[in-house]
């Protein structure tokens, strides 16, 4: 069984954040501002506590590079970013929230999936990633920027999802570069890729 | 945002911090270095996540949860049981992980007493214990007395299958015990009730199992509502895969269920007398007993709280979260109670620290699955607005009518990635 434990600085970080406003519950006299965790821990219900899903097509977000996050809650938000439901919620929060959002939940620990990928489809996975991939993806979708996200030890279903998505959208898939690479991959091919970030733990 | 100048703050401030150092004080010492204690009564959707949050944020505060079973068995996932998509041991829980990872003292008993005026509470087992803060979590019980005939002994033959377990198996049981051509009546509570969508995916669950194993058969909703959650896209699923097989009666067409019959089977209507085959009765509702017996409630039969904390408003340092709090728009689902658990957990640890309670932020988000590749949700994102929970304008709202199937078939899959994350939240 995984277990996610909460980094003492992110509990420091959290009690000093609890902790600001002045003690009273009259409406006037309290910060309106709500807190990091207190925004992030609504997002706890489908992605983990602390975004470390337990489930298979919710994908991993705790730990994920600030600027990536930041950029894909605000797509979903302005509907730039198609969604079944995240596009709803994130027009809940204000532009500065999904910041916090995105600052808390990328300072919590990547803790990878633990399924045990396909050997087979990985090995087939991995040598797809070394010609098309690893430019962008370096160390096997270890290396983090804020257009490249984690891949390794997330969910395979949802990086397949993600994949397909890509895949359907061709040239229009951002980055176009990825769209023009990952539309000419076969949906067998899709799932290899899959598998085998989900072997990089 | 009422106004208020610089000066004035500073002054409600210095007041308000004189008074809650006071407070910080006041606590009890228990045994070992504790700054404090909370007792955690329930262990569903809200309780175990008050317990589990409160000892992230401030491990040095002594919690304890105090739940009457063993073992936990979802209500959220269990209409699958009775379609025989998933087993009841994939909704079946337990307290070991939650306790041990997290330092919560898990205690199972029932509390029957609860003092508020000496902090204190008593349980079955004839145990006294004194809090600083109590959660309480009881979720609902039913008013039994709103349908003649209907009783906690009826729902032995007849189930209500409401709280999930052996009702749910009793129910499952009855709907593979029944012939090809039967029909299986669901009487519909009225407002408000656990889980509004709950009843229209219970049927579409049951017409999933008919239409696989005996395709004469129909599923009847018996509605005391003439409208119900996620009601367009329901009608659109129940039509696209189950035609004439589901039939939703609404309260004014003669849905209104006033007795039972449990000899004969039969429902009696405020027009018509149903008598089915099988007949699942889910009566109106009323927050659990304990919340009841320690005066926790209104006229209503729910629990007024202040809804930035959940504390009552009846008794001081006891917060009440879930089915059986009144929480401004938020409807009664298990990602509400989850939600509201976290915002009284942030709310008791900064008390206890002699802290401001802060702004809360609140979700619901509510799967159903009408067939196994098909699943819809409802969204919302909540704040506090004038002392009462809203939802925030221009989010939040329904899976849109026109999706596409694979849309409808990933909401399907997110339902269940959903239920392992809030159970994972939980139990972990």
């Amino acid at each position: 069984m995984r277990k996610t434990k909460t980094t003492l600085p992110v509990l420091i970080a959290g009690l000093f954040a609890i902790g600001m406003g002045p003690v009273c519950s009259a409406d006037e006299t309290v910060s309106h501002i709500r807190t990091a965790s207190m925004l992030s821990n609504t997002c706890a219900g489908c992605h983990g506590t602390n975004g470390a899903s337990a489930g298979e097509l919710m994908p991993i977000i705790g730990g994920l590079e600030k600027e990536y996050m930041l950029t894909v809650l605000s797509e979903y938000k302005s509907g730039e970013r198609a969604s079944t439901i995240m596009g709803r919620i994130a027009k809940g929060y204000s532009d500065n929230e999904l910041k916090a959002i995105a600052s808390y939940l990328s300072s919590q620990p990547w803790i990878s999936s633990p399924i045990k990928a396909d050997a087979k489809l990985a090995a087939q996975g991995k040598q797809i990633h070394e010609k098309q991939c690893k430019t962008c993806h370096e160390e096997g979708g270890r290396v983090q920027e804020d257009e490249a996200p984690r891949l390794a030890g997330q969910w395979p279903d949802f990086t397949l999802l993600y994949l397909k998505e890509c895949h359907a959208k061709g040239l229009r898939c951002h980055p176009r570069k990825m769209g023009k690479r990952v539309s000419k991959l076969s949906s067998d091919e899709l799932k290899a890729l899959a598998h085998y970030y989900a072997s990089e733990k | 945002m009422a106004h208020f100048t610089r000066r004035r703050f500073i002054q409600t401030t210095g007041a308000c911090t004189a008074f809650a150092s006071l407070a910080a004080v006041t606590p009890t010492a228990f045994g070992k270095q504790a700054k404090a204690r909370v007792i955690v009564i329930g262990g569903g959707y809200g309780g175990a996540i008050a317990a589990k949050y409160i000892k992230m944020a401030d491990p040095a505060i002594d919690v304890m949860l105090i739940e009457k079973n063993a073992h936990y068995v979802s209500c959220p996932m269990s209409n699958e049981v009775l379609s025989g998509e998933r087993s009841i041991d994939s909704i079946t829980f337990d307290y070991k992980t939650l306790g041990a990872s997290h330092a919560v003292n898990v205690v199972h008993d029932a509390v029957v007493e609860i003092d508020a005026t000496g902090h204190t509470l008593k349980t079955g087992s004839g145990k006294q214990y004194t809090y600083d803060k109590l959660v309480v979590s009881p979720g609902i019980d039913f008013r039994f007395d709103k349908i003649n005939g209907y009783s906690a002994e009826v729902a032995k033959k007849i189930p209500h299958a409401w709280k999930a377990g052996p009702q749910t198996l009793l129910l499952r049981k009855q709907l593979e015990a029944m012939r090809d051509g039967g029909v299986c009546y669901i009487a519909a509570p009225p407002n408000p009730f656990r889980c509004p969508p709950g009843p229209y995916e219970r049927a579409a669950q049951i017409a999933h199992y008919f239409k696989q194993h005996k395709p004469k058969s129909k599923v009847v909703i018996l509605d005391a509502k003439d409208k119900f959650s996620k009601q367009g896209l329901f009608m659109q699923g129940y039509k696209k895969f189950y035609g004439d097989m589901v039939e939703w009666v609404s309260g004014a067409s003669g849905g209104i269920i006033e007795a039972v019959d449990a000899k004969t089977k039969t429902l009696v209507g405020q027009v018509d007398e149903y008598k089915g085959d099988v007949l699942n009765v889910i009566p109106a509702q009323k927050a659990g007993k304990i919340a009841h017996l320690a005066g926790l409630t209104d006229d209503s039969g729910w629990c007024p709280v202040d809804q930035r904390t959940f504390e009552s408003t009846l008794h001081k340092d006891i917060h009440v979260i879930g089915d059986a709090s009144i929480a401004g728009k938020m409807p009664k689902s298990g990602y509400a109670a989850n939600s509201q658990a976290k915002v009284c957990a942030a709310a008791v640890v900064a008390v206890l620290n002699g802290e401001a309670p802060g702004e809360p932020s609140y979700v619901n988000t509510c799967y159903s699955i009408i067939s196994p590749e098909w699943g819809v949700s409802v969204a919302a994102v909540y704040q506090l607005v004038n002392g009462g929970i809203v939802g925030v304008e221009g989010a939040g709202g329904l899976s849109p009518m026109d999706a596409s199937d694979e849309t409808r078939a990933i909401e399907a899959q997110f339902a269940r990635s959903w239920f392992r994350n809030i159970t994972a939240d939980m139990f972990t």
